[in-house]
């Protein structure tokens, strides 16, 4: 690559009228310009979550934080209604999308769209309709949180698991282990899931991490979650919900590196492969592509996805 | 093969013309994936039950209510009085905010991120080019909170930007900005719409072929002439149909505008929010139905575009 682009800046000169890319110096600057907006907030904020008295740094409002004990307390429902919603999301959506290609392969790409209309009806909108079909006694209960999870995240989470299944030899699989005795108990849990656990992790990842920042829902039908409990505070001492919420980033990508250190190895040798001899082994890029591969971004080209994440808007 | 005819269930004719087809349709060669009775080929759907159960109860159910709800009365009957009062004076506001807000901070954040594509996409740099699609990849997924509180600490009232700003002699604040408002809301959104789009054109930037500019070239074009004819049209299918993207999902974006402005701005999802939680005038219960029936429709719309134009644009990428 860095041979052949030495003969390319010279085709570039010698015919400008070819040449569509940006120049070194546009292209600097758009990069520039582009890591400021994009860095500064960040920077801002943990400034603004280590601000002590006249310019002074201090972890105050940090510390300030582990002694709330609402907050704390908002914090353990939020994870276990994450949990429980990853939970779900493993069990329902496994069978079904192993069920989908293994028995109904030409209804593939209409469970692909079926479980993209989660984006079609905004949260504030099934919010408005669990006010008005489901009873008072359900609406109550955080439980209901869990389960709703599972279908907001859904466009997400199905998608990382029907693309490990995809990419399973499903059948041989399936009709190897049969013929061999296994049960389809026994075929999902000595087969299946091994071989889907990168799928798996991240579409349990993707679900607890929706779970974890989703904020509309949550206010709107009244529960205390992590998210809302923020909000409260930030109504009322931005520094200190600044804190937190810097606080919940730091974590989010440290749970993110963390899973892609376990989860990813298959992942990694085909990035490791993927990539020109020379050129991959810078760490940043290694790591980036693990994120990219826990994201779901690992491949933007496959057409008639939206790429979106996970988002807590 | 040799397993397909042991069943004995197909002809063989069938199971050749199913190995032919290859690894298109791996299914029909498997014993276990095919129908083999009519009994099985109505079972065939029996293993998703729990999913469409599922997926009835907790979505369509809401939705459908939320929509039946729009015509009616609190009482039950049909009528038109929600769909009317939510298509005037503040409701109508605030769908006009909403579309203002969703068209800006999509078009800004479209236009800017093709530019960031295309720089991307220029770059020999390996790493670098990993580095950013990672790093737009986690920042399309911030939002909420967050980034709500990150605006409030960098360009907020006392945010660290404008104190710098101000100690150079220029506060934003005196000069009608403000973070607080429209214009910056749009200055967040663009925070996470703008690597979505990066995400979303970077395949499509990257199939513009360096050929077919020396071709325009050896034509006689020039830069803007091949660009123009070639580059634009190319690109103009994935262009709009990410902008179909991005515009729903500052369409539907609820959390940061509610942090942001604690709800001073009238956009559709704070309005709906603000009917849920009790601020609703006597007799116009259901109208937060019709406003959500006007988002339903709204996003809809925009998704039908999306997938016409992503049809389009995967014929150049490959």
């Amino acid at each position: 690559m860095a041979a052949l682009s030495a003969p390319r800046v010279a085709t570039a000169r010698a015919h400008p009228g070819a040449e569509f890319r940006l120049g070194a110096v546009a292209r600097t600057g758009v990069l520039v310009v582009a890591a400021l907006y994009f860095l500064v907030p960040l920077l801002a904020s943990a400034r603004y979550a280590l601000e002590g008295a006249h310019g002074s740094y201090t972890l105050s409002s940090v510390t300030a934080l582990f002694h709330d004990s609402v907050l704390l307390q908002s914090l353990v429902t939020s994870v276990e209604i994450s949990l429980g919603a990853a939970a779900i999301t493993l069990a329902l959506l496994t069978p079904t999308s192993v069920w989908v290609n293994l028995r109904m392969p030409r209804w593939r790409r209409a469970m692909e769209s079926i479980t993209l209309l989660p984006l079609v009806v905004p949260v504030v909108v099934v919010v408005l309709g669990i006010y008005g079909a489901f009873p008072t006694g359900i609406v109550a209960s955080p439980v209901l949180l869990a389960l709703e999870y599972v279908v907001l995240a859904m466009p997400y989470s199905y998608r990382a698991i029907d693309g490990g299944v995809q990419a399973l030899d499903l059948h041989t699989l399936v009709d190897a282990s049969r013929s061999l005795g296994a049960g389809w108990a026994q075929v999902f849990r000595r087969v299946l899931v091994p071989n889907l656990r990168s799928s798996l992790l991240s579409a349990a990842f993707i679900t607890v991490a929706y779970s974890l920042g989703e904020f509309a829902m949550a206010n709107l039908l009244s529960f205390t979650t992590f998210p809302t409990e923020l909000f409260q505070i930030g109504t009322e001492q931005v520094g200190e919900a600044t804190a937190v919420s810097v606080f919940a980033l730091v974590l989010t990508f440290g749970v993110l590196l963390a899973l892609s250190l376990f989860g990813g190895r298959g992942r990694r040798r085909a990035v490791r492969t993927g990539l020109p001899a020379g050129q991959a082994d810078g760490v940043v890029a290694e790591l980036a592509a693990e994120v990219d591969a826990v994201l779901g971004h690992a491949d933007p080209g496959r057409p008639g996805i939206v790429h979106d994440g996970p988002t807590m808007r | 093969m040799a397993v397909t005819r042991l069943t004995g269930a197909p002809s063989p004719a069938r199971s050749r013309i199913g190995a032919e087809r290859g690894p298109a349709a791996p299914g029909r060669r498997s014993r276990v994936g095919r129908p083999r009775s009519r009994v099985a080929r109505r079972l065939r759907f029996a293993g998703i039950v729990p999913f469409v159960a599922y997926f009835a109860v907790f979505l369509v159910v809401p939705s459908v209510s939320v929509v039946s709800s729009a015509f009616e009365t609190v009482g039950g009957n049909f009528t038109w009085a929600n769909i009317t009062a939510a298509l005037q004076g503040t409701y109508l506001v605030s769908f006009e905010k909403s579309l203002e807000l969703s068209a800006i901070s999509a078009g800004v954040s479209a236009v800017l991120g093709t530019v960031v594509a295309i720089a991307l996409a220029s770059t020999t740099n390996v790493a670098a080019r990993r580095v950013v699609t990672s790093a737009s990849a986690v920042f399309a997924n911030t939002g909420g909170l967050p980034l709500a509180f990150a605006f409030i600490a960098s360009l907020g009232n006392f945010g660290i930007v404008t104190k710098v700003l101000s100690a150079m002699g220029w506060n934003p604040y005196d000069h009608g900005f403000s973070i607080y408002t429209l214009t910056g809301l749009v200055v967040v959104y663009c925070y996470f719409l703008l690597p979505l789009m990066v995400l979303v054109m970077l395949p499509a930037v990257d199939g513009l072929r360096r050929e077919w500019f020396e071709a325009a070239s050896l034509l006689g074009a020039r830069r803007r002439d091949a660009w123009r004819h070639v580059g634009i049209p190319v690109l103009a299918p994935a262009f709009l149909a990410a902008l179909m993207v991005l515009f729903t999902d500052a369409f539907a974006a609820y959390a940061t505008a509610a942090a942001l402005t604690n709800g001073s701005i009238p956009i559709v999802p704070i309005q709906i929010g603000s009917l849920i939680e009790g601020n609703v005038l006597a007799g116009q219960q259901n109208v937060g139905d019709a406003l959500g029936l006007g988002m339903i429709v709204v996003v809809a719309v925009a998704a039908t575009l999306y997938a016409r134009l992503q049809h389009r644009a995967a014929r150049w990428q490959r």
